[in-house]
């Protein structure tokens, strides 16, 4: 890739609406701008494959929903803007600000190297919220973001016996999906609360503010409760069956009942990842409107590190339109920092990101994540990775362990490959409610580099050019 | 679990654990595997229990495989390619590559 | 309302303080453990897990004796921890080599040893030089590039997360009070004797002996009651690999595999305050000399990396000192936190209850520094 002290003006880790829109606007106006891509393909997991599905498959376009179409712009204008990309790259580690200067150190086809921008945007999206439950680890439960990604880049469909469970907009909106695809899934498993007056009253100002996005979603919602068995109230959940799924169980209306499958897919809302943002010492907080942990953002994307920016789901969930907003606005401020290295606020907010934010706040109200999956049962694990019980967790947080990262320590809960991904939250949750205080109050994973796999040997090998060259 | 829609244009075949199998060019070895009908792609080092992909995306960490000349990836973000062999990931003590040999008791 | 008063409170939920604070629960003694919160600097988690004897006291033949004492006690102490928690702590005593990558790595070690071994006399000092075939023999992998390593059979290692939770739980089950979340300070003496202990004002404890053995937070408590604490922090960063099928049967001064089979790399030491973060380049220090120990390490994959202060002291050597002014106030500070666990628990738990350090372990006293009241290490 690069040789000697690779460096550039902006390095944009993350391909989706957010990056490709700030690489876009940056590249077109003269800065010399770097994108790094875990995926082969730009479009992020919104639009993933879209220009492959365009060249390849236009016929899908209509299938997958019009929502989708709109990466071809995005890609389109990218490809032109003059913005480097590389794909197949993943970013292992930002230096701390303790380190003599920023830089990134990336992997790509087994080669570990270090770039030195002058400043990075994060746009590395969100990533599925946690929903553990028994059975959960067995081969044959996934993510409904899964099964889309698999429906998008591999034209692989869930045989006729699928079963969805959970609640969030992406779940009705698969369900629409595979319809178009005469998919008619055994049955949705609905873990929300009825809606309530609050919700009520958000949903119809969301409705003025974003008509097609809203019609849209209640479209969804019709498919799904009209052309597939919705179940209503649904916990307890359990997934059951030997060395793979083979059915899954439920609770409603004091009831249990049971269904005959080998695919479970599920899904409660997605969250940011911050990851990469939390192992760059950024500073972050808990947001109880969202119930997830969020970076420190003021204007469009400025962090508690004047040369990192974060900006779209990965800053807080929006959704795609308002990450390509947050694309145009962070490249102003990222532009004044290049100037002058002082952050440059942007603080007027468009009508379109003030509507954006009206639909946000009743989507936040009407799917509120699901209690089952929040506070799970003893004998439920959380952490997949070690194999550690809701049970455990309790149980040291009962003996005086004060947080998460000294139940690490006493459980080894967190110290997996995936470093918490699958378990921060859950855990989090857990130890506050188990210890009385709130899940701000209780703190989070401490995260670190590497974020992603490196091997000692990739490590050994790296150059590692100085500044004081 | 998973069906195909529709037939390779472009398939590519490769091995998994010594059975041959084929996929579309373009596939992870992840999406490749599914639709060949695995669904066990490991064993969990903790308590040996059968894990598979979850998310996909690369954020759960179940489904690595090795895969010859590239060492142990994720096969949700690794691209199939024509003849790659893949195997399961071993947690057993056995011969491995990484060679600081079976030593005496500890 | 008068809250108990305990007869010793240990300021600080690290190995040291776990240490006494088992060995007084043990004692049969009231004690209360006062800890902090999760985000605290922790100088605990820069423990490597290694109980070690060979290379240490060089220059102070005592401490190179108080290593000794405590490898010589650690079954015992480990035994009877596991028997009062039922917990497994993961000790091994199967000795240790400490491997020098070159020539000049290794005649300056030999040079330690050589010295240690003259200052040590009839008392005896092993060791055993071992290299080519006869190394690759014990440590199967090693680097043909390796100059050699030196066998030390008192050598051990233990997994130290288990070993911190097994204090804590041994210390609660025999009686104690563990006091999580209070970040004590102000120590407020009393008219007669004894201690309250305070955080923001507002008292949490009171004690009638006080052991201070809060790491870095040391200095500023030691000096409200006259004692001088000259520790500095020393950051060391450790590499944690994924778990392999490998086995490395002895620890090393650089490595050692733990009994989930991850592997443990380490061995860095930086002067650079009160950070920590990691940094590429002592990352990768790391990794390159211990692939060169190890070649076949480089495939696994690296786990998580993390940063610690450690406690460091002018000549390395502990420092146990008591209050002149407020007699009852201890302090103790160490840098080997898990080899010196057993004659923490054992034989400093004695000196706090009987009053005073005996005379032949003042020379671990502040005093051999020389330094004035006026503490500048922050």
């Amino acid at each position: 890739m690069i040789t000697q002290r690779p460096m550039c003006d902006v390095a944009v880790i993350g391909a989706g609406p957010a990056g490709l829109t700030a690489a876009s606007e940056l590249a077109e106006s003269g800065r010399d701008v770097v994108v790094l891509d875990e995926q082969g393909a730009p479009g992020g997991q919104i639009y993933k494959g879209v220009e492959k599905v365009v060249a390849d498959r236009p016929q899908d376009i209509g299938l997958l929903g019009k929502e989708y179409v709109a990466g071809k712009a995005l890609t389109r204008r990218f490809r032109q803007s003059g913005a480097q990309y590389h794909p197949g790259v993943s970013v292992w580690q930002i230096t701390s600000d303790q380190e003599p200067e920023l830089a990134l150190g990336l992997l790509q086809n087994g080669s570990a190297q270090m770039l030195h921008p002058k400043h990075v945007i994060l746009a590395t999206g969100a990533m599925e919220r946690p929903t553990p439950f028994k059975g959960w680890t067995l081969p044959g439960v996934m993510t409904v973001g899964a099964a889309q990604t698999l429906l998008k880049s591999s034209r692989l469909l869930p045989e006729d016996d699928v079963v969805l469970a959970g609640t969030g907009p992406l779940l009705y909106l698969y369900a629409a999906q595979l319809a178009s695809f005469g998919i008619r899934p055994q049955a949705i498993l609905d873990t929300r609360p009825s809606m309530s007056l609050r919700a009520a009253r958000l949903g119809l100002s969301a409705l003025t503010a974003c008509p097609k996005t809203m019609l849209a979603g209640m479209k969804w919602l019709w498919n799904a409760r009209v052309r597939v068995n919705m179940v209503r109230g649904v916990h307890s959940l359990k997934a059951q069956g030997e060395d793979h799924l083979s059915s899954v169980s439920y609770e409603t209306r004091g009831r249990r009942h049971e269904l005959s499958t080998s695919l479970l897919l599920t899904h409660d809302g997605v969250i940011p990842n911050t990851w990469l943002s939390m192992s760059a010492g950024i500073r972050h907080h808990f947001d109880s409107a969202q119930s997830c942990w969020v970076p420190d953002i003021h204007g469009a994307g400025s962090t508690s590190r004047d040369c990192i920016s974060i900006i779209g789901d990965g800053a807080r969930i929006g959704g795609a339109a308002v990450a390509a907003l947050q694309g145009e606005r962070v490249a102003y401020e990222v532009d004044a920092y290049l100037r002058t290295q002082h952050r440059a606020m942007v603080t007027t907010e468009s009508r379109a990101l003030r509507r954006q934010r009206q639909l946000r706040r009743f989507l936040d109200c009407a799917f509120p994540p699901t209690a089952d999956f929040q506070l799970p049962a003893d004998e439920t694990i959380v952490c997949r990775c070690e194999e550690v019980s809701a049970g455990e967790i309790r149980q040291v947080a009962a003996r005086g362990c004060m947080g998460p990262n000294q139940g690490k320590a006493f459980t080894r809960c967190g110290m997996g490959p995936c470093m918490g991904r699958k378990c921060a939250l859950t855990v989090s949750q857990v130890m506050a409610d188990a210890r009385g205080v709130s899940v701000g109050e209780i703190g989070h994973y401490r995260i670190r580099s590497p974020i992603r796999p490196i091997t000692v040997g990739q490590l050994a090998d790296m150059a590692l050019v100085s500044g004081e060259d | 679990m998973f069906r195909l829609r529709t037939h390779s244009t472009d398939p590519v075949t490769f091995s998994f654990e010594g059975r041959r199998l084929t996929a579309s060019r373009g596939d992870t070895i992840a999406a490749a595997l599914l639709g060949s009908g695995v669904f066990i792609f490991r064993n969990s080092p903790v308590s040996s229990s059968p894990r598979a992909p979850f998310c996909m995306i690369g954020n759960c960490y179940e489904c690595f495989v090795r895969v010859e000349a590239m060492g142990v990836v994720q096969a949700c973000l690794t691209e199939i390619t024509e003849g790659m062999k893949i195997s399961k990931v071993s947690n057993l003590i056995d011969e491995s590559e990484t060679g600081i040999k079976e030593s005496s008791k500890r | 309302m008068t809250k108990k008063c305990f007869d010793v409170a240990v300021i600080g939920g690290g190995l040291l303080g776990s240490s006494l604070a088992y060995g007084f629960s043990q004692a049969g003694l009231s004690a209360a453990l006062i800890d902090e919160g999760d985000n605290a600097i922790r100088t605990a988690r820069g423990n490597f897990g290694l109980v070690w004897v060979q290379g240490k006291g060089e220059g102070m033949r005592e401490y190179a004796r108080w290593s000794r004492k405590s490898a010589d006690g650690w079954s015992n102490f480990s035994d009877q921890l596991s028997e009062v928690t039922g917990q497994d702590l993961g000790y091994h005593q199967s000795g240790g080599f400490n491997i020098s990558l070159d020539e000049a790595e290794l005649e300056e070690y030999l040079r330690v040893l050589e010295s240690l071994k003259a200052d040590a006399g009839e008392e005896g000092y092993e060791y055993e030089l071992v290299q080519g075939r006869t190394l690759a023999k014990y440590l199967p992998g090693i680097g043909e590039g390796v100059a050699g390593a030196t066998y030390c059979p008192h050598d051990g290692h233990v997994n130290p997360l288990y070993l911190l939770r097994a204090l804590q739980e041994g210390f609660s089950k025999l009686g104690g009070c563990y006091m999580p979340l209070s970040s004590i300070d102000q120590i407020q003496p009393l008219q007669s004797s004894g201690f309250e202990l305070l955080v923001e004002g507002r008292q949490v404890a009171s004690c009638e002996r006080l052991v201070i053995a809060a790491g870095h937070g040391s200095v500023g408590l030691g000096q409200q009651v006259g004692i001088s604490i000259p520790i500095y922090p020393e950051q060391g960063q450790i590499i944690v690999t994924e778990r392999s099928t490998d086995q490395l049967a002895y620890p090393t001064n650089m490595i050692r595999q733990t009994d989930e089979g991850t592997f443990m790399l380490g061995a860095s030491a930086r002067d650079v305050g009160f950070n920590s973060e990691t940094t590429t380049d002592t990352l990768q220090d790391i990794v390159r000399r211990c692939a060169s120990a190890f070649p076949n390490l480089r495939n696994l994959r690296i786990q998580r990396n993390w940063a610690a202060l450690r406690i460091m002291t002018p000549d390395g050597f502990p420092v146990y000192s008591q209050s002149e002014e407020f007699p009852g106030v201890f302090a103790f500070s160490c840098h080997s936190g898990v080899t010196l666990a057993a004659v923490h628990a054992e034989d400093v738990c004695r000196w706090v209850v009987d009053g005073r350090i005996p005379i032949d372990y003042r020379c671990f006293g502040p005093e051999r520094f020389d330094v004035s009241t006026a503490n500048t290490f922050d």
